[in-house]
């Protein structure tokens, strides 16, 4: 189990599977740069890229509030007058909300490091937080920051940040929780979702950690953590076998003692990176490795990264894209930008993966569970969009029309305007039908297509003449997308 | 192949049309792949097989099954007004007396579910009480997971109770035997041979394209149908050169590939898009429906029956129950959307005639602890009312309200295994062995 792949065994398609999992893929100029690396040093890049806080820096609205104040000031007027002021404040919380979303697809578009992006992805599904719940795009932002401070980091530093997060103390009430009234919410989850998995617990043992995580409130000034030492309760608490005053803290370090937290870890990020229901055999390996280095999440991945497994017929071409990863990665692999906040942000909500709003505290199934004969067509149809067909195409023929017009029919064509053809589909490969569905093939696909297709696309290419024109490229484009191959990565 | 399909000219209407005119009589088999190899050899055990249901959309029964998604507050819900503990235990979010819509002496609805009551008293709604199942799980996701597989709740089943209905009694129908509105497919649906489709707007069900020749609509058909030179399904264990096409088939150790599943979700979304497209244009919302999220989607459902979508299960959910926190407002507002979006989709059936063809039937996975919380919310619990509403249906109060004085752990104790509403279902509606469908027998209801 888990054999590392041979150097000599590092191709193109390899190349190409890595920075699909790892990151969201490329253009096939980066794939082959990606490949030239060389085995060790593009795993390497994939662990340790590049810092890129100072090209994404914090979005403007991303500080503290003073709750306590705002709430003075509010008691100081008049009914009418707070719900207009409550009205504005929710109004600027959906505006930045949309901030966010973009926030975020931006960096995992245009980052150098998109690898953490990645697995900053993994994690806010495994800590699965939604907006809907916590309200202040403030604390989105820095549950977000706190995951991509540790993706790569310590996994119990992790869930220890975690369980003072003030977006999590919202989302599953800790902040609720007293003394005399001890919340369940958080305590039941960290286990059953977060650490262990269900069945390695007892109801029990849910109600004596729920004691140990009493106290954890937000401060009301600044919005961070405060512990409140008097709606903590210090008594004994029996805990997975052990007895003692335990705090939330001594919480975490119980449960990461268990040989079923290792597990639970290691076989959701292998399924997130490579396939689903590796076999026991290689989650205990990996396990045990993870255990071995103290829960360190990076040399976890580099043993995932390096694995012959991860490389294997089972893993490769084999992933259904999450949305997310379709998003970014059409966006990638055409040389577009994304298009704009509220198409892409509808089209995230539509296809089941809106970042910062997963529909329960369980995340995304993802899997199968992206795909249903309504989502499968509304992935065609924003293909047809990302191409430059549908109301873009409209655009371009309104602007030929009437050159001076200014883009007005509601899609903001200089941020996305489709691919640009001379880049996408270079000239050198266009006078040879075969070439030119060939060529397109490993820039959508990574890989060829089975005979059936292929030979579909090169006579729709051929029944165009020998120089299709942009339209038909387009359409070639969307049609090629429009398959049960383009889910896949 | 002696005949060979135009899938422009001519559009399939089902998968088993799709197999017949494609591949019956022709010598491919041995190209087929798995996915399409399981439907064409269930053909002909079809005709032998008389638990086998086609549905043809114009008379049969529908079921529609409502979700509560997040756990409803059954004691909200159908309130034990005649119980001093349930104001004890409720000081703050009780419902007053006064207010309660009552039914018997002891317990009523919600004051907003007023429709529902008027269906009640018409004859046309049952109200089950303290509906749940032995050993009561109180995670959302294991809970729902209980109520979709019907499993034992020590015990994990794979697939849904209406994924093993349509295994058991629909093979080789059309996909749209199962309808879920919205963009997911519910764990009920999952089984061995995955079928049923999903929707929400009817209109952007469909492949669009600025292709105006058609050529470009009939290659994106050909794809997006089985490619009889696929050969990989058969070969498992090749590694080489075939093996390494776009998509290995050899992804999943267990089953399906993620490919043949897309391969075959991609057909029955060609053709299914092309039926509910034709019957939203022919068929507008018969009534007026409430505007809400549950509203509209009874509304499709309304109009996919008027139009005689081949369907005998639609899945529809509301969602937001969960209300741990200052749970009034909030259940309040998910009461009335609830009763007005099932008066019109009454009044709908009624004005159709097609009242006496459907049961709709309500569940959740949990109902809410006894006692408040600190919060003036309430935390998961256990047994719940469930709701069943029909032409058909035998109205009345079944079951016993659990007693406030023996809880369980807090919650309600559950007397009627939810599974018995299922088995009442299937047996007496879909018409369907209920024993083979939930493993065992369970009693029957004398519900419709």
């Amino acid at each position: 189990m888990l054999s590392p792949l041979q150097a000599t065994q590092w191709d193109l398609r390899n190349a190409a599977h890595l920075l699909n999992r790892a990151g969201f893929g490329g253009t096939p100029d980066e794939i082959k740069a990606f490949y030239q690396l060389g085995f060790d040093r593009a795993v390497q890049f994939a662990l340790l890229g590049p810092d890129d806080s100072t090209q994404f820096p914090k979005p403007a609205w991303a500080r503290p509030q003073d709750l306590m104040e705002m709430r003075q000031t509010m008691m100081l007027m008049s009914p009418e007058d707070q719900k207009v002021v409550q009205q504005d404040l929710q109004k600027q919380y959906r505006q930045n909300d949309l901030d966010l979303i973009t926030w975020w697809l931006g960096r995992m578009r245009y980052s150098p490091n998109p690898f953490r992006e990645k697995m900053t992805l993994f994690w806010h599904g495994h800590f699965a937080t939604s907006v809907q719940k916590v309200r202040e795009t403030y604390l989105m932002w820095q549950q977000n920051e706190t995951l991509r401070q540790h993706a790569f980091g310590n996994f119990g530093l992790m869930v220890k940040a975690i369980s003072r997060d003030p977006a999590m103390l919202i989302w599953l009430d800790t902040r609720e929780s007293r003394k005399d009234h001890p919340n369940e919410n958080f305590a039941r989850e960290v286990m059953e979702l977060f650490t262990l998995g269900i069945g390695n617990y007892a109801e029990d043992d849910v109600q004596q950690a729920a004691k140990a995580f009493t106290g954890y409130r937000i401060d009301p000034r600044d919005e961070s953590f405060r512990y409140a030492p008097f709606q903590h309760d210090d008594g004994e608490k029996h805990f997975l076998g052990k007895t003692g005053p335990f705090s939330g803290d001594d919480v975490i370090d119980i449960i990461l003692q268990q040989p079923a937290c290792a597990r639970f870890i290691a076989k959701k990020v292998w399924e997130f990176y490579a396939y689903q229901d590796p076999s026991g055999e290689l989650v205990n390996a990996l396990a045990q490795k993870f255990r071995q280095n103290n829960y360190e999440i990076r040399p976890l991945m580099n043993t995932i990264f390096r694995s012959a497994e991860f490389y294997s017929h089972d893993a490769v071409r084999t992933q259904i894209k999450s949305p997310v990863q379709w998003v970014v990665q059409t966006s990638k692999v055409l040389e577009t930008g994304l298009p704009r906040p509220q198409i892409t942000v509808n089209a995230l909500r539509q296809l089941g993966q809106l970042p910062f709003a997963p529909p329960n505290v369980k995340g995304w199934d993802g899997g199968k569970a992206w795909i249903t004969t309504s989502t499968l067509l509304y992935r065609y149809n924003m293909a047809n969009f990302a191409v430059g067909n549908g109301p873009l195409r409209i655009e371009r023929l309104r602007r030929v029309a009437n050159p001076q017009a200014v883009a007005g029919n509601g899609f903001d064509v200089q941020n996305f305007e489709g691919p640009d053809l001379a880049k996408v589909v270079p000239q050198q490969v266009r006078g040879d039908p075969k070439r030119l569905v060939a060529y397109l093939c490993f820039r959508l696909f990574q890989d060829p297509l089975t005979p059936r297709d292929t030979e579909a696309f090169v006579k729709y290419v051929s029944d165009h003449g020998p120089n299709p024109d942009d339209d038909s490229l387009r359409e070639l484009l969307h049609l090629m997308m429009s398959t049960p191959q383009y889910q896949l990565t | 192949m002696s005949h060979i399909i135009e899938p422009h000219t001519s559009t399939l209407h089902t998968r088993r049309d799709f197999l017949r005119t494609s591949m019956l009589g022709a010598a491919v088999s041995f190209t087929i792949p798995v996915f399409l190899q399981k439907t064409f050899f269930t053909l002909d055990a079809m005709a032998a097989d008389s638990a086998i249901q086609t549905a043809t959309g114009k008379d049969g029964t529908i079921l529609i099954v409502l979700q509560l998604a997040g756990g409803n507050d059954g004691m909200n819900t159908l309130i034990p007004y005649a119980d001093d503990a349930y104001y004890r235990a409720r000081p703050i979010i009780g419902i007053p007396r006064q207010n309660v819509i009552k039914v018997n002496d002891f317990a009523g609805l919600n004051p907003k579910l007023t429709g529902l009551k008027g269906l009640y008293d018409e004859g046309h709604l049952s109200i089950l009480q303290g509906v749940g199942y032995p050993n009561p799980n109180r995670s959302h996701f294991r809970s729902t997971e209980i109520w979709q597989t019907a499993s034992d709740s020590d015990k994990v089943e794979p697939y849904g109770w209406l994924g093993r209905y349509f295994d058991s009694c629909c093979k080789g129908a059309d996909p749209t035997v199962g309808v879920a509105i919205g963009n997911e497919s519910p764990q009920s649906f999952t089984s061995a041979n995955p079928t049923g489709v999903s929707f929400s707007r009817p209109e952007q069900y469909r492949w669009m394209n600025d292709d105006k020749s058609g050529a470009s609509e009939q290659i994106y058909r050909e794809m997006n149908a089985p490619d009889p030179t696929d050969m990989r399904a058969l070969d498992e264990n090749d590694g080489g050169t075939i093996g390494s096409l776009a998509g290995s088939p050899t992804a999943s150790r267990h089953g399906e590939s993620n490919l043949e599943f897309l391969q075959r979700t991609a057909l029955d979304a060609q053709m299914s898009s092309d039926k509910v497209l034709a019957i939203a244009r022919k068929y507008p919302a018969g009534v007026s429906y409430p505007r809400s999220a549950l509203g509209d989607s009874l509304n499709l459902v309304g109009r996919m029956i008027a139009g005689g979508l081949a369907t005998r299960v639609y899945y529809v959910s509301q969602g937001g129950y969960d209300t741990h926190v200052n749970q009034a407002a909030t259940h309040t507002r998910l009461m009335g959307e609830l009763n007005d979006a099932l008066v019109a989709f009454a009044q709908d059936m009624k004005a159709q005639g097609n009242f006496g063809r459907v049961v709709l039937m309500t569940f959740s996975e949990f109902g809410r602890r006894v006692a408040q919380n600190a919060s003036n919310g309430t935390d998961h619990g256990a047994a719940a009312p469930m709701f069943v509403m029909g032409g058909a249906v035998k109205a009345g109060l079944f079951g016993q309200y659990p007693s406030l004085d023996s809880l369980n752990s807090g919650d309600l104790a559950y007397n009627l295994d939810f599974r018995s509403v299922y088995a009442t279902i299937l047996d007496r509606w879909l018409r369907a062995p209920s024993k083979q469908v939930l493993g065992r027998q369970f009693p029957l209801l004398n519900l419709v």
